[in-house]
């Protein structure tokens, strides 16, 4: 029984076997861009993993990022309430830049003129008097001469894909569903998404652009799957999923019905396997990082799971969908020094990336980069490493010492001044992530991870006031290994528009347990969870409320009521609106087994984790060499083995 | 911490920046997510700034450009009404630190983390209230001619005094504004965003100590003057003018001259006024206030540099003259309330031109720099007894050099996003028929402005209707041979409103916004015409 967790970044694919018993295998393949699928197998190949062994294929995937940055998606036609068809032109009003007037969005995924008013009102119902509304209604039907009229002028555009997003169609899905019958029935082969089935939720710039991404990205995304599942078939490994970008995991033929929850998978997955290697820790609350070469992605884990919510972007394309919180910044270790006009250093955003790389790569770059500056104070040592990379240390300092002559000072001063420059950037991303959620960093543990962050960890836990720093096992492959332990999860929206004084529990309920229903066959004992998303009456910002089984009203709103304090300070005397309603079917988690063997060496510690246990904590400032990065304890800290592989970090006096 | 001995060093000047403008940001974060109403938590009609104990400006993070450098007089006029650790005051005075009266401005004094009478500095929050009474639910009346009618007046008054919350002072606000439970809950949400930025701010000078902190900062302003004035030396001698006119000032029809004169000197930038109308009866009036706003923006347009920071050393390189009698420079008992939206804007636009003339002539990369846009925030109240809705449209901006004017986007001095019609059709009696964009309405040119927006609104029930809109009459100018833009329009039903008014309207009327397009940048080419 192996579970194999494959991630498919923009340089490297990476690999991960976990077998039941806690063995795992690695291996790194270079991405194959034209098509993607080819380096996946490859790295499988390479593996040497039994086939008739993986009981479980896990895939992230960036082929709806892709497709969406590279705007290589299907032609859409968006099929919009008359009056309101430019609402991809009109987002959300404001500019691209504050200060560049001459800057313009990029491009909706929508081409003008692809787009047909349909003749249909719905709108909330008020009172003659001007009582609030308590539902909608139907102002204008939806007639069956009308949808013949759109059928035929859809049918007339020759395209093969159609997002239908009518006003208020979260709250009412009639006739939304209508259309997409029509349509479906005259183009049987054609693609429709309706915003009732992708986003019922209120907002209609935000649920259209989510609608269009999920009929943009679906027919690649099936051709995708298809091919990689067929492939995988012929060598003997079946029913692969991949993972969404809310962390959970789906079939690959159920994958196709939601590809824009995709669209953010890629960052999703080291997250996942951050909060699955805190709870195996025994660890509640986490600030992460991944650092590589361009970026560090940055996320949070708050009680064991990774921090879920809406609002994710690409490129100028909302997708209002689940997602794992993850903030990217423009800071790695290919980020390069540069000196601006006021004499002030900075690190990126511009970087050296994979080729040239940095200069003590010696492959013709010459300007510093962060990495060089780690390599110049002796972080990293030079000298062959995994791969092909050969450090010159003479090289990096020479490219430090160009910075450091234009500011009169020292190599070593410059050096540590890039790396520090460079960490404020990521601690601002790391602050504003946790301190705009009401959690203080000081209070969390940061666990450092990619490339990079083992180097980087020290530093930032001090700028933020850290103590406590976690380094995990497999380090450099996290993302894929999260992808091998992360369950299958299907997931279910639906509109609520209700105020607390006016809902029932039992109806909340009975929703709940008929989402659910549509998620699961009878056989499978998935876990059932709900969250309710709230806010205050008058409120345009939700929050995500768990819903549990013998769960009141007053329940519900006491605990909003709780959540809203921890993030914002106070409570309303109001009443809570019930936006809409999330429910998860959730599998198991791979199990979690690693440990380390015992030493059997009598050497003392050369400052190479070679995977044994060690008894003794090793105090900073020093380097400890792993297998797929370096780890840099700072003065002031010192690092223990954990039993369960990787390193714990602590500033001096403080007990874990 | 162990850097607390150490003295601040240059090299780090990066670092302590990005710290103070995480600060600014946190807090303009806490603002949004926690406020109430739509103006603040959707529009992001609000600002927020740290100050040191001097009261100078370290960090803002300004979602709207007209608040730009605006609070640095709020801190000035709170630090003369001797203040003390723990006071939180409030006010909107334009003539005391305020820019018009819906932008109520929170001040907190921050007390060392130690010594804890000590002051180390300041953090304020501006946000723009959907109503604080006056003649006219939104407060952004047509017609006034003195202050008083137009709202609650507040100078700076302590509404925690050491830490004490002042209830009756509280009371007294609230009992003179139509929505005082919407008030309180967007009052809470300022008092948690200073709160935010005071506990960080004050763990900075735990962490670092004052002589650090006081390093910093004065490094970090003198490289920001250091920056802006190293781009401003390569422009050294350019030279423009611009007149433009607003149209009334809601008393009278008459077009109000806004002049300005730009010169770029030694690295520095001078703006001067002289040539703008003097002081008008109605209410389109501006404390200098935003004229430094818009010239400030007008900095930041033509530094074309996006990472310089916002602080006082930016406001350093600009002298700005504004006549004593002068549109531009309101006093008691001046209305202002249409001055920091339609004033801000023409300012705005011809700071704006006269550089950009002033660069062209000179020979000097003017690509930054577009044609006129819109040049009006198309303010829109609508309102009955137990609700108002405020909002602004956006438009088209100008072209530029290097691509077409974006469509159906805030230009100049505002930058609120839009409320959503399936938010705004729950939340009040109002029914949106029609939001659009308004095609054609941009000029035409070898780059076209872009387009304006249409938005049909219909009540539900019998509503009061204000409009101060600009851009009427006198359309968007185009550059270099490119067309002007469609001046807007506003109808009731059919008939054709002014632009600036205020109307009974019944419930079923159709009430239209056609927002003006942007001018048009080059000869149209032959092809296109």
């Amino acid at each position: 029984m192996i579970s194999v967790g494959v991630d498919v970044g923009g340089t490297f694919t990476d690999l991960v076997a976990v077998a039941h018993d806690g063995a795992v295998q690695v291996s790194k393949v270079l991405t194959t861009p034209h098509d993607r699928s080819i380096a996946v197998l490859q790295a499988l190949h390479e593996s040497a993993v039994p086939p008739d062994q993986i009981t479980r294929f896990v895939h992230g995937t960036t082929v709806v990022t892709n497709l969406l940055l590279e705007r290589a998606g299907t032609r859409v036609v968006l099929l919009a309430t008359a009056g309101f068809a430019d609402v991809l032109w009109l987002r959300r009003q404001e500019r691209a830049s504050l200060y560049d007037l001459t800057r313009d969005h990029p491009a909706p995924l929508v081409q003008p003129g692809d787009v047909i008013s349909v003749h249909e009102r719905v709108a909330p119902q008020w009172g003659d008097h001007g009582e609030a509304p308590q539902g909608v209604a139907v102002l204008h039907p939806l007639e069956p001469a009308e949808i013949e009229r759109v059928v035929q002028a859809a049918i007339a555009t020759g395209a093969q894909a159609f997002a239908i997003v009518l006003l208020h169609g979260y709250a009412y899905a009639a006739h939304e569903a209508a259309l997409a019958h029509a349509l479906r029935t005259a183009m049987p082969h054609a693609t429709v998404a309706a915003s009732h089935e992708v986003l019922p939720e209120i907002r209609e710039y935000e649920r259209t652009a989510t609608t269009v991404a999920e009929a943009y990205a679906r027919p690649a995304v099936r051709r995708y799957l298809h091919t990689l599942a067929d492939a995988l078939a012929q060598r003997g490994v079946t029913a692969p999923r991949v993972m969404t970008s809310a962390g959970g995991t789906l079939r690959a033929r159920d994958a196709d019905q939601h590809a824009a929850s995709l669209a953010l998978s890629g960052p999703a997955g080291g997250v996942t396997a951050a909060a699955a290697l805190c709870r195996a820790l025994g660890l509640r609350d986490a600030l992460t990082i991944d650092i590589g070469g361009t970026s560090a992605d940055v996320g949070l884990v708050i009680d064991g799971e990774p921090l879920v919510e809406r609002g994710g972007e690409v490129d100028g394309v909302p997708i209002a969908l689940p997602r794992v919180l993850v903030e990217t910044v423009a800071a790695g270790g290919g980020s390069i020094g540069r000196i601006d006009s006021g004499g002030a250093l900075h690190a990126g955003p511009e970087s050296a990336g994979a080729d040239p790389g940095p200069a003590c790569y010696s492959r013709g770059g010459t300007r510093a980069t962060v990495t060089d500056a780690h390599v110049a104070l002796g972080h990293i040592t030079a000298g062959t490493w995994g791969g092909a990379v050969t450090i010159s240390a003479e090289r990096a300092e020479a490219a430090v010492r160009t910075l450091a002559t234009a500011l009169q000072r020292t190599v070593r001063e410059t050096a540590a001044a890039l790396i520090a420059t460079a960490d404020a950037n990521m601690a601002r991303a790391l602050r504003r992530i946790s301190v705009e959620r009401g959690r203080d960093p000081r209070d969390l543990v940061l666990m450092a991870f990619g490339g990079g962050g083992p180097l980087h960890a020290c530093g930032l836990a001090d700028m933020l006031g850290m103590r406590q720093v976690y380094v995990p096992p497999w380090a450099g492959v996290l993302s894929a290994l999260g992808l091998a332990l992360a369950p299958e999860r299907r997931e279910a929206m639906a509109s609520l528009m209700q105020r607390s004084d006016q809902a029932d529990a039992s109806g909340l309920h009975a929703h709940r347990a008929s989402l659910a229903h549509t998620l699961m066959a009878p056989h499978e004992a998935f876990t059932v969870r709900a969250w309710v998303r709230a806010r205050y009456l008058g409120q345009g910002h939700e929050l995500d409320v768990p819903l549990h089984d013998d769960d009141t009203v007053d329940a519900l709103c006491t605990r909003f009521g709780a959540v809203h304090a921890a993030r914002f300070g106070y409570e309303l005397d109001r009443a809570v609106e019930l936006v809409s309603l999330r429910v998860t079917c959730e599998g198991t988690w791979w199990p979690l087994t690693f440990t380390r063997p015992p030493r059997t060496s009598s050497t003392p510690f050369d400052g190479v984790d070679d995977g044994s246990m060690l008894e003794a904590s090793v105090p900073g400032p020093c380097t400890i060499r792993l297998p797929d990065a370096t780890l840099r304890v700072a003065d002031g800290w010192s690092a223990r083995a954990l039993p369960s592989g990787g390193w714990w970090l602590e500033r001096a006096g403080e007990v874990p | 911490m162990t850097d607390t001995q150490n003295a601040f060093d240059p090299l780090a000047i990066t670092v302590f920046a990005q710290g103070v403008a995480m600060i600014a940001e946190e807090m303009g974060t806490r603002l949004e997510r926690a406020a109430v109403s739509p103006n603040i938590r959707e529009r992001r009609d609000a600002s927020c700034a740290v100050f040191d104990a001097a009261g100078r400006m370290i960090a803002q993070a300004a979602h709207i450009p007209v608040h730009l450098g605006a609070m640095p007089e709020s801190v000035a006029v709170v630090r003369a009404r001797t203040p003390a650790v723990g006071d939180v005051f409030l006010l909107n005075d334009p003539a005391h630190g305020g820019s018009h009266l819906p932008d109520l401005t929170m001040v907190e004094v921050i007390g060392h983390p130690v010594e804890v009478e000590r002051i180390i500095g300041y953090v304020a929050v501006r946000a723009h209230h959907a109503d604080v009474g006056g003649m006219s639910p939104g407060s952004m009346p047509f017609g006034a001619t003195e202050l008083v009618q137009e709202g609650l007046i507040i100078p700076p008054v302590r509404l925690e005094r050491a830490g004490e919350s002042q209830t009756d002072v509280l009371a007294l606000v609230l009992a003179n504004v139509r929505t005082p439970s919407e008030r309180l809950g967007d009052l809470r949400a300022q008092r948690a965003a200073c709160a935010a930025g005071r506990d960080a701010w004050r763990a900075m000078v735990a962490r670092h100590g004052d002589d650090w902190c006081n390093a910093a900062t004065d490094a970090l302003l003198d490289y920001t003057e250091r920056r802006a004035r190293a781009h401003l030396a390569s422009l050294d001698g350019v030279r423009g003018h611009c007149a433009d006119v607003l149209e009334g000032d809601g008393v009278t029809d008459g077009t109000i001259a806004v002049v300005a004169h730009v010169q770029v000197e030694n690295g520095t930038l001078f703006i001067d006024l002289t040539g703008s109308s003097g002081a008008v009866r109605g209410n389109v009036n501006a404390p200098i206030a935003v004229a430094r706003a818009a010239s400030l923006f007008a900095l930041r347009v033509l530094l074309d540099r996006d990472d310089i920071p916002v602080n006082e050393g930016l406001a350093r390189v600009i002298s700005l003259t504004v006549p004593d009698d002068c549109v531009a420079n309101a006093k008691r008992p001046s209305a202002v309330a249409a001055g920091n939206v339609e004033l801000s804007q023409r300012l705005t636009d011809v700071i704006l031109q006269a550089l950009g003339d002033g660069l062209a002539s000179a020979d000097q990369d003017a690509a930054a720099l577009p044609a006129q846009g819109q040049g009006t925030m198309n303010n829109i109240t609508i309102g009955a007894p137990g609700w108002t809705f405020y909002e602004t449209l956006g438009g088209g901006q100008g072209a530029s050099a290097r691509a077409h004017g974006p469509s159906g986007v805030h230009v100049g001095m505002s930058n609120t996003r839009n409320t959503p019609v399936e938010s705004l059709e729950w939340a009040y009696p109002l029914r949106v028929r029609e939001y659009a964009l308004r095609r054609g309405s941009g000029g035409d040119g070898a780059r076209r402005g872009g387009d304006g927006v249409v938005r049909q609104y219909e009540p539900l029930v019998p509503v009061v209707l204000t409009l101060l809109t600009e851009r009427r009459a006198v359309a968007p100018r185009g550059v270099h041979g490119g067309d002007a833009g469609r001046c807007g329009i506003n109808r009731r039903d059919n008939e054709i409103l002014p632009a600036k008014g205020r109307w009974q309207v019944s419930s079923g009327v159709r009430i239209t916004i056609e927002t003006p397009g942007g001018g048009g940048h080059g000869a149209p080419s032959q092809d296109s015409a």
